[in-house]
């Protein structure tokens, strides 16, 4: 396989996104505020989705079924994201839908349905309208069933989760799913171009079931597996027609965790080994992906006046290819820190690098950001009758000191976006 | 001076208390510090329960709890376990069920493992008075 074939399977995860396969995550979800009777600062980070507290943590591992015991909430909620963004030196070719620079879009409106169906079922489904693509498909989705028992004088918590995104499932913001950023503009470059299958490669085209369990809420232990959605499928979800099919396949992770409540931890391993036929169409031998990663967290939380989080992952790929024989890798890092001051206003940063085997996968850069959330507190909800709306405003600088694999010109790519982001 | 340890200052307060005659009331509690209880509860219980009147989160409003009835604020859905406990917020009930709460209420549905440090749990229950006398 050369170099530009295997680049360009590498980068369809990104073409994906930009054709709106795969649309920003789910993130802040306000029908679970009304379903808990707690503020969106209960669960996350800066008052605002994806980054969980520990709160937050269990309550995604408990299947999204907690409440606040009363009847009759409605699972819906809604979420609108536009941007404007700069970048250095215009972009050759522009983006997909997109100028060549100084664009201003409306990226998305989803729908959730997000709730619990009883004590022991609950999940979210989004449903996700790309402005820049003009297409509308089903985004991330995880319903979950859960039980809680004793086992040998253990609390244990048993659980299904069935999703269609790999790492959608995990409760912590360091797999690739809900990792930083947790925004990026249209127009942005991102991480680069290359990434590893667990990062994304497949989300939204396939669909899998992992058990899960979680044991005196300290450890944390899930094994699951794939299938490929039917390319007719994928058409009628708006999720166009890939033709790439999942064989074998397991997914795990393992990780420790530990709430106390001034501060937090988790440290863990992840992995996702699979087959993957590249075209459907014209069966023939199979790449081998072994994706495997260890991931950490550290979030101060103190009193929630001040609070701050670092976080951090390794992620190694193995390809074997199964057309030529061939072997390569990828490795990708990052690590990101946050401050919160008021769960109102945030600072944040992250660090990105990837490389590999092939020079031309290597980018590094380095992402800023500031935010403001005013809502979703105690003592700052927006003003009724919208006591349920939450928003952040917020600005974004990328820069980049390598992007696909040079140095030259790679400033190029450096932008500057700002956003709104509104749930409701 | 050395400050009295947790033991001997609730030994203290429990001997005043006697001789005052304030079992029921949030007065137990004045020797902690409320301002330090503040935190606490910021740090402890904040996420599900606020101290504002008639603000119920997913656990009910602790306004005014100190010597209220447990399971009767109107509106919030209690555990059948704690419906039949049949308990009064005495300050000692409170700082038993901030202490282990599957123990005092077991089957209660507070996700709550407690509080062990008991210099904070008295500055909790000041905090908490404090508010309710707000």
């Amino acid at each position: 396989m050369d170099i530009i074939d295997r680049l360009r399977r590498r980068a369809l995860p990104l073409v994906a996104l930009a054709a709106g396969l795969l649309a920003l995550p789910a993130h802040a979800v306000p029908s679970y505020a009304r379903q808990t009777g707690m503020e969106c600062s209960g669960c996350h980070i800066g008052a605002y989705g994806p980054q969980l507290t520990p709160a937050g943590v269990r309550f995604k591992l408990g299947g999204y079924t907690d409440s606040d015991g009363k009847d009759g909430k409605i699972p819906l909620s809604g979420m609108l994201l536009a941007d404007a963004s700069h970048t250095r030196k215009p972009q050759d070719p522009a983006p997909d839908h997109l100028k060549s620079d100084n664009n201003v879009s409306f990226d998305q409106a989803s729908l959730f349905v997000a709730g619990r169906a009883s004590d022991n079922v609950g999940g979210f489904m989004q449903i996700t309208y790309d402005g820049v693509a003009r297409n509308l498909a089903l985004d991330n989705t995880d319903l979950r069933v859960v039980a809680s028992t004793a086992i040998a004088g253990h609390d244990t918590l048993l659980g299904l989760t069935f999703n269609n995104n790999p790492t959608v499932q995990d409760p912590f913001n360091t797999l690739s799913a809900w990792g930083y950023p947790f925004v990026a503009p249209a127009a942005g470059l991102g991480t680069g171009g290359a990434s590893a299958l667990i990062d994304g490669g497949l989300g939204g085209i396939v669909a899998g079931v992992s058990a899960y369990t979680v044991v005196d809420k300290d450890w944390y232990a899930e094994l699951g597996s794939y299938r490929s959605m039917a390319p007719q499928l994928q058409s009628r979800l708006g999720l166009g027609r890939d033709q790439q099919k999942l064989d074998g396949n397991a997914y795990w992770r393992l990780a420790w965790m530990k709430d106390q409540k001034k501060q937090a931890w988790h440290v863990g391993v992840f992995g996702w080994s699979a087959r993957l036929e590249p075209d459907r169409t014209a069966p023939g031998p199979v790449d081998s992906y072994r994706d495997i990663g260890v991931d950490a967290g550290y979030q101060f939380l103190g009193t929630r006046e001040h609070v701050v989080t670092v976080f951090g992952s390794v992620t190694g790929e193995n390809l074997h290819s199964g057309s030529d024989g061939s072997r390569s890798h990828l490795l990708e890092q990052r690590l990101n820190a946050s401050y919160h001051w008021q769960q109102t206003w945030g600072a944040s940063s992250g660090l990105f690098s990837t490389r590999g085997s092939d020079p031309a996968a290597a980018t590094r850069g380095l992402l800023l950001q500031a935010d403001w959330t005013p809502w979703g507190k105690e003592d700052s909800a927006a003003p009724a009758p919208l006591q349920w709306l939450n928003l952040k405003l917020g600005a974004q600088v990328w820069r980049y000191g390598t992007f696909a694999g040079t140095h030259v010109g790679a400033s190029d790519h450096d932008t500057f976006s700002i956003f709104a982001w509104s749930t409701f | 001076m050395a400050r009295p340890t947790p033991v001997i200052r609730a030994a203290l307060r429990a001997l005043a208390c006697a001789l005052a005659g304030c079992a029921a009331s949030g007065a137990a509690h004045a020797a902690g510090d409320a301002a330090a209880g503040g935190k606490v509860f910021a740090t402890e219980c904040a996420e599900c329960h606020s101290v504002k009147e008639g603000k119920d989160k997913k656990g009910p409003s602790l306004h005014g709890v100190f010597g209220a009835k447990a399971a009767q604020r109107e509106g919030f859905v209690y555990s059948e376990a704690m419906r039949s406990a049949g308990l009064t917020w005495t300050p000692a009930n409170l700082a038993a069920y901030v202490s282990a709460p599957a123990k005092l209420v077991p089957g209660g549905k507070m996700k709550y493992d407690g509080l062990a440090d008991a210099a904070q749990r008295d500055d909790l229950l000041a905090y908490l008075a404090a508010t309710a006398a707000r």
